[in-house]
């Protein structure tokens, strides 16, 4: 656990030294025009009254330190980054889940950012073509397109970091983009250095939701990056989407190694784990013989800034041996 | 004879229309009229206060000055989120609660009359699950969305009249539309899109995708665009007007195919007319607003138990309490769980069945 707050000081320094290094923020780049989901919306100057709809836009955007140009957040799944939380409590949250459109407007708003198609409904923000008309620019997550034939087919970190770097762009603070990505890449790089020493890859069953049936990663959003970097097998790599439904037979005939437990408020990892260990059926299933799991927050496993800290976390977990070592190296050099 | 003279005066072919309207200004004592006076004044009563109510509070004063400043096209002193708020997601939405609550209900009273169920409903010919599968194909398969932000109606109306087609074309038998078969084959196409409509929602891998689905079944009113207004309060008006014109023979074909055919109404023509007309009409609605439960098969019955059966008086009065319900019913979604919203359609139930319940209780005669 040392190790995330590792993690946690790493970020809070970059995110402290973001503003300072990137102060001269290239204005002379607008107008910028930036085609997400089939909308095309040019900029003439970058927006100074966003909102953010979901947990993920709004972590995005505060990473890059735009907390001054938000006049809104929305839909917090959990919790916000502990290193964050100071800046999130800087900007009204409008509403626990979905503001309806007059609330929307009442703030405001010239961009208006979401992490899911959703968030553009008619119950939420409306649709974006209408809030152009009305000079409000907007942003979808790219893997979240309404027209599914735009979405990436297999997502990668790649996807996150392009998310990135257009919110930069179109906020004139591409350079904070840019090192917010090395960042993160850097911080990946480091795991999978270590993880090049497994040399079996174990099999992972990830857990999301569901008792009747189970709602797991497959093979192509980011249940599946993360896994993929772990370099772990995913015993539904094989099923199409990004997550599926999938039933408990497969579940047990597949034999995982080791689950992925997801916490979220609406289905807590102790219910998954009652549900685990109360019925003989997936007693003997090796995972749960040996309770062989971990547990991961919600936010963590859509595509956001938060996967590269879920791929540690589930690391740690699933080879505490290697990471000890290096969390004792690690520490030698801070006493230093 | 004297009973066929009777029975002609009862189903309303008797009194010139015309000459009424003029006893109706004069005769304030008539209760009918006096009704029709009351529902129309509370109806420019329920739009002045509901858009003056809201989850952004706004003066009541500058949300009319905003309003006649947007008619007359000149600037004021408020900000530009006022302006949207009031005239851009306001005005438009009280008055589309208002066209959608009428033409639920007028729809609901002609379905009752053409198929002499009381359980008929503007949904009856299956129009509400093929608009379903239509809207749930535009929200997570994309298709239509090349209409951009008229996707969604272009999908729900389409789905709807296809689906009122198949039924149509099941519940004719030589030539003869059947009520039973309309309502049995309005039943099973409905079991056949929704399962179509499930298994979309079901296989889609995005977390919120049941959530939208579902919030746009039960109906809503949010969204509401200056645009979406024309047609449907175009087709309402004519729609009514039309209607009005057939209350003699809505009357006779409440009472029966038998003394409709001796009042000289050519029972299959018309219940074909009206019932194409209806799920035009429903299709229209459906697509502007999802499907609004209950005003459509309480209302009728709750302005029948004050007005009697009389169509002359039952699908105006219908109209007028169908708009003034729903404008109430949209003002508690949008400001009862603010700063979210919640589907219409919770409401209309909510606030709609104890109260028909309790009407009906005090009306033991009539029902």
């Amino acid at each position: 656990m040392n190790f995330r707050k590792f993690f946690a000081i790493s970020l809070s320094v970059f995110l402290i030294a973001v503003p300072i290094i990137a102060q001269d923020d290239d204005a002379s780049a607008f107008p910028v025009t930036i085609e997400n989901c089939g909308v095309e919306i040019t900029y003439d100057a970058p927006p100074q009254q966003a909102i953010t709809m979901n947990q993920g836009a709004t972590e995005i955007m505060l990473a890059l330190g735009l907390e001054d140009s938000m006049v809104g957040t929305a839909y917090l799944d959990d919790f916000i980054l502990p290193e964050l939380e100071e800046v999130y409590d800087s900007v009204p949250v409008l509403s626990d889940t979905y503001p309806s459109q007059e609330i929307i407007f009442g703030a405001d708003p010239d961009f208006i950012y979401g992490s899911y198609n959703s968030a553009f409904g008619d119950e939420a923000a409306g649709p974006r073509e209408q809030l152009l008309d009305l000079n409000i620019g907007s942003y979808v997550s790219p893997m979240a397109c309404a027209d599914r034939s735009l979405r990436p087919e297999v997502v990668s970190m790649e996807d996150v970091y392009g998310e990135i770097l257009n919110i930069g762009i179109i906020f004139g603070v591409q350079d904070r983009a840019e090192v917010l990505i090395e960042e993160l890449q850097s911080e990946l790089d480091e795991i999978t250095e270590i993880l090049a020493e497994v040399e079996e890859p174990v099999s992972v069953f990830w857990y999301d939701s569901g008792t009747d049936d189970v709602y797991t990663g497959a093979c192509c959003g980011a249940p599946n990056i993360i896994m993929e970097l772990l370099g772990v097998e995913n015993i539904f790599g094989d099923v199409e989407g990004s997550w599926a439904t999938v039933s408990w037979e497969e579940v047990v005939a597949r034999d995982a190694d080791f689950i992925v437990l997801v916490n979220a408020d609406w289905d807590t990892s102790e219910e998954k784990i009652d549900t685990l260990t109360s019925n003989p059926a997936y007693a003997d299933m090796t995972a749960v013989e040996d309770e062989n799991w971990v547990v991961i927050d919600f936010s963590y496993t859509t595509p956001n800034i938060r996967n590269v800290e879920a791929v540690r976390i589930i690391a740690e977990a699933l080879y505490p041996d290697l990471f000890e070592d290096v969390e004792a190296e690690a520490t030698e050099e801070a006493d230093d | 004879m004297t009973s066929s003279q009777a029975g002609l005066s009862s189903v309303g072919v008797t009194a010139p229309r015309k000459k009424q309207l003029n006893k109706c200004i004069a005769d304030t004592r008539n209760t009918y009229c006096l009704l029709v006076m009351t529902l129309i004044a509370l109806i420019i009563i329920s739009v002045t206060l509901a858009v003056m109510i809201g989850p952004v509070s706004i003066k009541p004063l500058i949300v009319w000055q905003i309003a006649i400043a947007q008619i007359f096209g000149f600037e004021g002193n408020w900000s530009n989120a006022e302006v949207n708020i009031v005239w851009l997601i306001r005005f438009p939405r009280v008055l589309l609660a208002g066209v959608v609550g009428a033409g639920l209900a007028v729809i609901g009273v002609v379905m009752q009359a053409i198929t002499r169920n009381p359980l008929a409903d503007p949904y009856l010919m299956g129009v509400s699950s093929g608009a379903a599968l239509g809207a749930v194909s535009v929200l997570l398969l994309g298709v239509f969305s090349s209409f951009g932000i008229y996707a969604l109606s272009v999908g729900a109306f389409l789905g709807a009249i296809v689906s009122f087609v198949i039924v149509f074309a099941l519940a004719v038998q030589h030539g003869r539309l059947l009520p039973t078969r309309m309502i049995l084959a309005g039943v099973a196409v409905s079991f056949m899109f929704s399962s179509v409509t499930s298994f979309i929602t079901i296989s889609d891998d995005s977390s919120g995708a049941a959530r939208r689905i579902l919030f746009w079944m039960l109906g809503g009113l949010s969204g509401a665009r200056w645009e979406d207004l024309t047609l449907p309060a175009l087709a309402l008006m004519l729609g009514i007007i039309y209607l009005t014109a057939q209350s003699r023979a809505l009357n006779a074909l409440l009472i029966g195919d038998e003394t409709a055919t001796t009042l000289g109404i050519h029972v299959h023509n018309m219940r074909r007319k009206l019932l194409v007309l209806t799920s035009l009409l429903t299709g229209v609605v459906i697509a502007v607003s999802g499907t609004i439960g209950f005003v459509g098969l309480m209302m009728p019955h709750i302005v029948r138990l004050l007005v009697g059966s009389d169509h002359r008086r039952v699908l105006l009065i219908s109209s007028l309490s169908g708009a003034i319900y729903l404008i109430w019913v949209d003002v508690i979604a949008r400001t009862l769980f603010a700063p979210e919203e919640i589907p219409v359609g919770i409401i209309t139930s909510l606030f709609g069945a104890p109260f028909f319940l309790w009407l009906m209780r005090h009306n033991k005669g009539s029902l």
